[in-house]
């Protein structure tokens, strides 16, 4: 479903993703960790679009992202770090909005907004202004709007960001929802990033570990977990190696 | 192209649920109103004056389109030129700082779709502020015999100028994530475009008439000008489809180029 081959991107000098490759399969979770800075949000950029790669390609549910662009883009549901909402506008507007760029068709449009609303328990904010919903409510519509169109894959960028201990209940149990299957088919093939590892534990099935721009790990949760080794002993193991980068590392932003 | 309107719509609708179409719009009508009562008053002026005067010359020469609608014309134009700016200065500035840039550039949407689109929102909007423009000559219809030609080929003239003011602060807000600064370019942008005349006229003093009538050329005001005199020439809609055309590109460059930074 999701496949990224040798995927790179420099920023000048500066190597963000090095030649990245993994493949991923229909209906999988898959937990897309690595510590700030490593290029996790790069590499989800590269997958949905919004920014191209320098080097390498990836390929959506069969459409390569340069040569057939907008058809990788409709298979794709997007959450970005920050949800893409506009505050002005009310919330059926705003999912209406997005379904029609997002090329549903005109007639199941108002189905696809009301599917999108029930699923992410928004039916009764539907015509609340976006700019007076609560965070956690924020999170819901922009998963909604990642949903809206039923895209076969969906990446989530940090998902529960910033969120109380209850609503992180709410979203996970939404994507843990949004994986499983429907009528006999896995429904969506899912990257979430995150820093949280219960929450990785919790929801997915696969783990990629990125750090300093290559992937360091790719295993599934039951072969890393076995044993009763924990995911932060991993984490920790993989990323510390080389404990003087880690020192030069500290003071870098956001990936 | 499919989404253009779709885009459009969106745009024209955040206008009108956000404070800045109310506002612009009840800022433009009261000064429209002003700036007409003004240039009626003085029209009045000068009418009685040369009655008094008995000057029987001047008296045949001045006329409702020249010197009361031409001006009135002349006077929403610089209106334009500080209004239009806080229209369009949040057209993708705005975008940058929802994050919604992200969700258009995923979206199975063309760098067309997206840039056409808020042209188009925009400049429907300042087809709005056309109409009320309208509104004031109309009222002389019913009181005096200005000619009609010349009067809507002066709001024609408002209504292109306004439309390259939006693609020149569309380009603007293209380039910043900040409404303010996109403002300020727009506004300089748009001054420069206008007082070319002004250094043309310096150029000729200098002894280079070729750059200076270069300079005229490319400024909004002389094109302006003949459409307010009612002379309706396509060299000067080329002109506006032009300058049109050259900012809408400019825009599609600068937000393509923004993604392979």
């Amino acid at each position: 479903m999701i496949e990224a081959r040798a995927l790179s991107k420099r920023y000048g000098d500066l190597v963000a993703v090095d030649g990245v490759d993994f493949a991923i399969g229909r209906g999988e979770v898959v937990g897309f960790l690595g510590p700030n800075g490593a290029g996790k949000t790069t590499t989800m950029r590269m997958l949905t679009g919004f920014l191209p790669p320098t080097n390498g390609t990836a390929v959506i549910a069969g459409h390569d992202i340069f040569a057939e662009p907008l058809a990788a883009r409709r298979a794709v549901g997007y959450l970005p770090e920050t949800p893409p909402l506009y505050p002005e506008m009310t919330v059926a507007s705003y999912l209406r909005y997005v379904a029609s760029i997002k090329d549903v068709p005109r007639r199941a449009r108002r189905e696809a907004v009301d599917r999108a609303l029930e699923r992410c328990g928004l039916g009764a904010v539907r015509w609340r202004v976006i700019g007076t919903l609560s965070k956690g409510f924020r999170q819901r519509v922009g998963l909604a709007q990642a949903i809206v169109h039923d895209p076969p894959v969906l990446i989530l960028d940090e998902p529960t960001i910033g969120l109380d201990p209850l609503q992180i209940q709410e979203i996970r149990g939404l994507i843990s929802a949004l994986a499983r299957p429907r009528d006999g088919a896995p429904e969506h093939t899912v990257i979430l990033s995150t820093h949280i590892l219960p929450e990785v534990e919790a929801i997915c099935r696969r783990v990629i570990l990125i750090h300093e721009g290559r992937k360091v790990v790719d295993a599934p949760l039951e072969e890393l977990t076995r044993g009763g080794r924990r995911l932060e002993e991993i984490f920790a193991r993989e990323t510390t190696r080389d404990a003087a980068r880690v020192g030069a590392r500290a003071g870098e932003g956001a990936g | 192209m499919r989404h253009v309107s779709t885009v459009a719509a969106r745009e024209l609708r955040s206008l009108f649920v956000s404070p800045v179409a109310y506002g612009v719009l009840s800022l433009f009508s009261v000064l429209a109103a002003v700036f007409f009562i003004l240039n009626l008053a003085w029209f009045n002026e000068q009418l009685f004056y040369f009655q008094q005067m008995q000057a029987m010359e001047q008296l045949e020469r001045l006329n409702l389109n020249e010197h009361l609608i031409g001006e009135f014309y002349g006077s929403m134009s610089v209106v334009l030129l500080f209004l239009i700016p806080g229209v369009t200065m949040g057209l993708f500035a705005a975008e940058k700082t929802n994050g919604t840039q992200e969700l258009l550039m995923t979206s199975p949407l063309s760098i067309w779709d997206v840039v056409l689109g808020k042209l188009v929102g925009a400049g429907a909007f300042v087809l709005i502020l056309a109409v009320i423009v309208g509104l004031y000559p109309a009222l002389l219809f019913a009181y005096g015999d200005p000619e009609l030609g010349p009067t809507l080929s002066g709001l024609l003239g408002v209504l292109l100028v306004g439309w390259t003011y939006v693609a020149v602060g569309t380009f603007a807000s293209s380039l910043t994530k900040s409404q303010v600064i996109a403002f300020l370019i727009t506004f300089v942008m748009m001054l420069v475009l206008m007082l070319l005349p002004a250094v043309s006229d310096l150029g000729l003093a200098v002894g280079a008439p070729a750059v200076g009538q270069a300079l005229r050329t490319l400024s909004t005001a002389p094109h302006f000008e003949q459409l307010v005199k009612g002379v309706v020439d396509t060299g000067d809609l080329a002109y506006f489809a032009a300058a049109i055309a050259t900012f809408a590109v400019l825009t599609k460059t600068a937000v393509e180029s923004a993604r392979w930074r």
